[in-house]
C-alpha cells in the first residue's frame, strides 16, 4: 500500500459497521467490502464475502501497473455495472453499483469511510458523518 | 387573455425537467465502458478497453461484480 498506515487496523465489527452505514447511504450499491492492511477482508457483503479479497488484490494490481505507480482511486464502468475502489491509510474500500451511479458521491462516500475507520480518535468504531448530514 | 402566472412558471419547470431527462437519456446512450485511476496529487488516467492495461482492468472489474451479485433489496 502506498499510504500511511493506519495506527491500528479497525476491528471487524467497525468494519462492518462502517460498511453497513455505507449500504445504506447510497442507493446504487449492489456490494461492498472493506479490506486491511494485508488485504484481508473485514467486512464484506454477499453469500461469499472471502471472494472480495482475492479479486480486490487482482484489481489494486492492474491499476498499479497500468502506469507503473501505485492508484489512490479506480472507477471502471463496464455495461454490467461499475466498480469503484479507494485505498486510505492502509486500509481499502472496494464497491460495486449498477450503472450509472454518481461517481463523486460513491468515492466521497468511500473515502469518508475510510478516513472514519483509520481515525484514532473514532477507534474506528462509528460510522462515518453522513453527507446528508452536512446540510 | 395572458396566462395566469403560476402556469407560466409551471411550464418553464416542465420544460427544463424536460430538458433535463432528455440530457439523461442521451447519456445512457452514449456513455461507454471506461476505466479512469487516480492517483496522488489529482492526476488521472483513462484505460481504453483494448488497451492490454485495459483489458486486464475490466476483467478485474468483471469478477468484482460477479461476487458482489445482483442488487440487494432492503
Amino acid at each position: 500500500m502506498p499510504d500511511a498506515v493506519a495506527a491500528a487496523p479497525p476491528s471487524g465489527e467497525a468494519a462492518e459497521a462502517a460498511l453497513e452505514f455505507l449500504t445504506q447511504m447510497s442507493p446504487d450499491l449492489r456490494g461492498a467490502a472493506i479490506l486491511g492492511p494485508g488485504g484481508e477482508v473485514l467486512a464484506g457483503t454477499g453469500e461469499e464475502p472471502e471472494r472480495w479479497g482475492e479479486d480486490a488484490a487482482a484489481l489494486f494490481a492492474a491499476a498499479d501497473e497500468a502506469e507503473g505507480s501505485p492508484v489512490e482511486q479506480v472507477h471502471i464502468a463496464t455495461e454490467q455495472g461499475e466498480v469503484f475502489a479507494v485505498r486510505n491509510a492502509g486500509l481499502a474500500v472496494v464497491t460495486v453499483t449498477d450503472r450509472f451511479a454518481l461517481a463523486s458521491l460513491m468515492l466521497f462516500d468511500m473515502r469518508s469511510t475510510l478516513r472514519q475507520l483509520a481515525s484514532p480518535n473514532s477507534g474506528g468504531s462509528g460510522p462515518p458523518r453522513s453527507r446528508k448530514g452536512e446540510d | 387573455m395572458p396566462p395566469k402566472p403560476h402556469r407560466v412558471l409551471l411550464e418553464r419547470v416542465s420544460v427544463y425537467a424536460d430538458e433535463a431527462a432528455a440530457f439523461m437519456r442521451r447519456r445512457r446512450v452514449a456513455r461507454r465502458p471506461f476505466a479512469r485511476l487516480y492517483y496522488p496529487h489529482g492526476r488521472s488516467a483513462d484505460h481504453a478497453q483494448d488497451s492490454r492495461s485495459g483489458a486486464e482492468l475490466f476483467v478485474a472489474a468483471g469478477r468484482l461484480i460477479e461476487v458482489a451479485g445482483k442488487k440487494q433489496k432492503g
